[in-house]
């Protein structure tokens, strides 16, 4: 009985020492998380000592100003359009590979090429290319009688770009995602279903797109929280311009922390972010589980 | 054989020459041990941070002449103004003492030294085992340019006296860059006011075959602050008149933001709105414009340089244009350098510093692209002279007209650690009227009414 109390002790500490390092990882995230949380309800500034808790006042004066408000509404609007885009055009890339062809196997590796390059690598690329005066897309848009397009520099027409560059580089991840959900899909049920007379598109709308609404939900999860936060994108080719009109949430806490030094305003900002991504991505989840179950 | 007591005895007693030798010899070696030990910090690491501008291709050269005097290595980090200056926020908030030495401003040095964050100079240059002041000489320094490193720390207040925050490297006002022979082909002369200017826009301009004007327009507190800064002072706007009140809206600033977008609208090619100074610099010097409008006359260096600039034999200056009352004045911007309150290498990077900064160097790096000398003995020094007076559509015109711009060149904004943040809103409002979102009485006065209260924050 002393043996198995030995044992059952020996037991017990391995049991918290192996808990150990996974606690000081939570801990390690948890502090800064609250220390941020806490930093948002006060008026701490970087080149001042000391700092006051102001409760929700932060958050008071962030809601009453219009640009806020705007960049609100903008990384919604931002994130919308990067789903309504994506979503639709990583299913039909994803279906194209997966029908049995000789170049299929090209198309996949090249697919995977603009995953393999920075954001920021790709940013700076496409700000060039779409430089109006001499970029190449311009070039080639007259080349074939079409008018230069403003591209990054007007205000009506920055957004949309940087969605357009967002969805050069995440498609294919989209794409790859929705590929594996398409092969996982029991080859009986098609070739019952064409035995069936069914063609092409009865079979996707009715067995392949039924089947991959999990797979969907959970690249819409990813793309919702990456496209929420996005930051890289917008910082090398507009850094929030021209004027406000590619300013995201993200973007407006990095200016009022690192140009203005209000750490106080920055975090209220990114904890705004943080609890409208939190219930967002609750929101998918729930859908997802519903979806994976049936 | 040497014997001291003999020379003792001969000196004293003897020999008249030996006496005068002593003596000399005595004064010499007084003299020598005024110069400080350049090995005194021997086998220190110390990290220089530095913004991406001519200033650093040409201090380059000289790094490894300072490691080898010195034995201090020299870690150079370059980067862009924008990430630069994120960068050494983030570092001097946090007390890292990562950077030890860096580039900076008197703008910048306003919040720096409100935190704390950088040394106050005066000790260092007063500190004989540091500085050999006769060397060095610091009143060989535009004492304008020196002074306005100074501050005392009181709001809106006490510029050129105080602690010395930062000691200057180069100094920058604005100027007109043309090309000769564009504005011949087009038979028309360099304006000499903004109606001129104004007039003259409409055929300035070529489209893609050459642009007219370019100037930078981002949303950024440098285009208050210097460039069109430069255009609003000479419309008589300052940021606060004499009793304290913000003239951001009044009539003269409305007229010239509804001039300065006229300007741009007529004569710079769509993406104007998004020029930082880069690519205005980059723009002219590619040879796609016919005028650099109220840019930073250190651009010169790189204009003139053929492995540079396409239009290097062919760019002239003029000073900026006359203001509706025909008066003339601009902005100052002079890049300085610091040392961080939290470095534990202090020593080590006032060496460095003193160093950079020192007569020699300077000239040096002025020779290499580094331009506007801070230092009397530059201006003076026969090579740099040679340099710039070949500078220019005819012999000499560089420097007539930096001196010309030198006489009304001024920082006239009031020290504040969030000023930077003030100019950013107005930079904002000039753009909105650009882009055709407010017009320029509602967007200046908004932004007159969102700054108001940071003022007394």
């Amino acid at each position: 009985m002393i043996l198995e109390n030995r044992l059952s002790v020996s037991s017990r500490t391995s049991y918290y020492l192996m808990f150990a390092p996974a606690l000081i990882m939570l801990l390690a995230v948890l502090y800064p998380f609250f220390q941020g949380v806490y930093t948002a309800f006060t008026n701490q500034k970087l080149y001042l000592e000391s700092s006051t808790f102001i409760g929700i006042g932060n958050f008071l004066e962030l809601f009453k100003n219009d640009e806020f408000r705007d960049s609100i509404y903008r990384t919604l609007l931002y994130t919308l359009a990067v789903i309504s885009v994506q979503l639709p055009l990583g299913v039909t890339v994803a279906w194209l590979l997966n029908q049995n062809n000789k170049i299929q196997s090209l198309l996949r590796n090249t697919l995977v090429l603009p995953l393999l390059i920075p954001p920021v690598v790709a940013g700076l690329m496409w700000k060039t290319m779409m430089q109006p005066q001499s970029g190449i897309l311009n070039w080639l848009l007259n080349n074939i009688g079409l008018p230069s397009f403003s591209w990054l520099s007007d205000t009506n027409t920055a957004l949309i770009s940087v969605v357009l560059i967002d969805t050069w580089v995440f498609t294919p991840f989209a794409a790859l995602i929705f590929l594996a959900g398409l092969q996982s899909i029991p080859n009986d049920m098609i070739e019952a279903a064409q035995i069936d007379g069914a063609s092409s598109s009865l079979i996707f709308r009715a067995i392949q797109l039924p089947w991959l609404f999990p797979y969907i939900i959970l690249v819409t999860l990813f793309r919702v929280s990456d496209s929420m936060k996005s930051f890289e994108l917008f910082y090398v080719t507009t850094r929030g311009g021209p004027l406000n009109a590619t300013r995201t949430l993200h973007i407006t806490a990095y200016e009022e922390a690192f140009r203005w030094a209000n750490v106080g305003r920055a975090m209220a900002i990114v904890f705004f972010l943080w609890i409208i991504s939190y219930f967002l991505s609750i929101f998918i989840m729930s859908k997802w589980k519903r979806k994976s179950e049936n | 054989m040497f014997k001291l007591k003999n020379f003792i005895n001969k000196m004293l007693f003897g020999n008249l020459n030996y006496l005068t030798a002593f003596i000399l010899l005595i004064s010499a070696s007084f003299t020598t041990a005024q110069a400080i030990d350049m090995k005194q910090q021997s086998g220190e690491t110390i990290t220089v941070m530095l913004v991406s501008h001519p200033f650093v291709d040409s201090v380059k050269p000289y790094i490894p002449e300072f490691e080898a005097l010195t034995g201090i290595t020299v870690n150079l980090d370059v980067l862009p103004e924008g990430s630069g200056t994120e960068k050494l926020l983030a570092d001097l908030s946090s007390r890292a003492g990562t950077i030890d030495v860096f580039m900076t401003s008197p703008l910048s040095n306003w919040q720096y030294a409100t935190a704390g964050w950088i040394e106050d100079l005066d000790p260092f240059l007063e500190n004989p085992s540091l500085t050999d002041a006769a060397a060095y000489d610091v009143g060989d320094f535009f004492q304008g340019v020196l002074d306005s490193n100074r501050w005392t720390r009181e709001l809106l207040a006490g510029i050129g006296e105080g602690p010395l925050w930062a000691l200057p490297i180069n100094s920058e006002s604005y100027l007109l860059a043309y090309r000769p022979s564009v504005f011949k082909e087009l038979g028309i002369d360099v304006p000499k006011t903004y109606a001129e200017l104004l007039s003259i826009a409409d055929k300035l301009d070529q489209g893609s075959a050459q642009y007219g004007l370019l100037t930078r327009f981002d949303k950024f507190w440098d285009l208050p602050y210097l460039t069109f800064g430069t255009m609003l002072q000479s419309y008589g706007v300052e940021m606060l008149d004499a009793e304290g009140n913000l003239q951001i809206c009044s009539e003269e600033s409305i007229n010239a933001t509804n001039d300065f977008v006229q300007l741009i609208q007529t004569a710079s090619p769509e993406g104007a709105g998004a020029f930082t100074w880069y690519e205005s610099m980059q723009g002219f010097a590619a040879g796609q414009y016919a005028l650099s409008f109220n840019e930073a006359d250190l651009f010169a260096p790189v204009y003139q340089d053929p492995t540079q600039s396409e239009v290097s034999n062919d760019v002239g200056y003029a000073p900026t244009p006359l203001g509706p009352d025909g008066y003339r004045k601009a902005g100052a911007w002079i890049w300085s350098m610091s040392i961080n309150a939290a470095s534990s290498k202090k020593d080590a990077a006032w060496l460095f510093l003193s160093w950079v900064t020192s007569k020699e160097i300077m000239i040096g790096s002025h020779l290499g692209g580094n331009m506007n000398p801070v230092r009397k003995s530059a201006w003076a020094n026969k090579d740099v002279a040679a340099l710039v007076n070949g500078w220019g559509e005819y012999p000499g015109q560089y420097v007539e007209v930096t001196s010309t711009m030198g006489e009304v060149a001024a920082v006239r904004f009031p020290p504040h650690p969030e000023l930077t943040r003030m100019l950013d809103r107005w930079a904002q409002a000039v753009q909105e009227v650009y882009f055709g979102k407010a017009n320029a009485k509602e967007a200046l006065c908004n932004a007159e009414a969102d700054i108001k209260p940071m003022l007394s924050q």
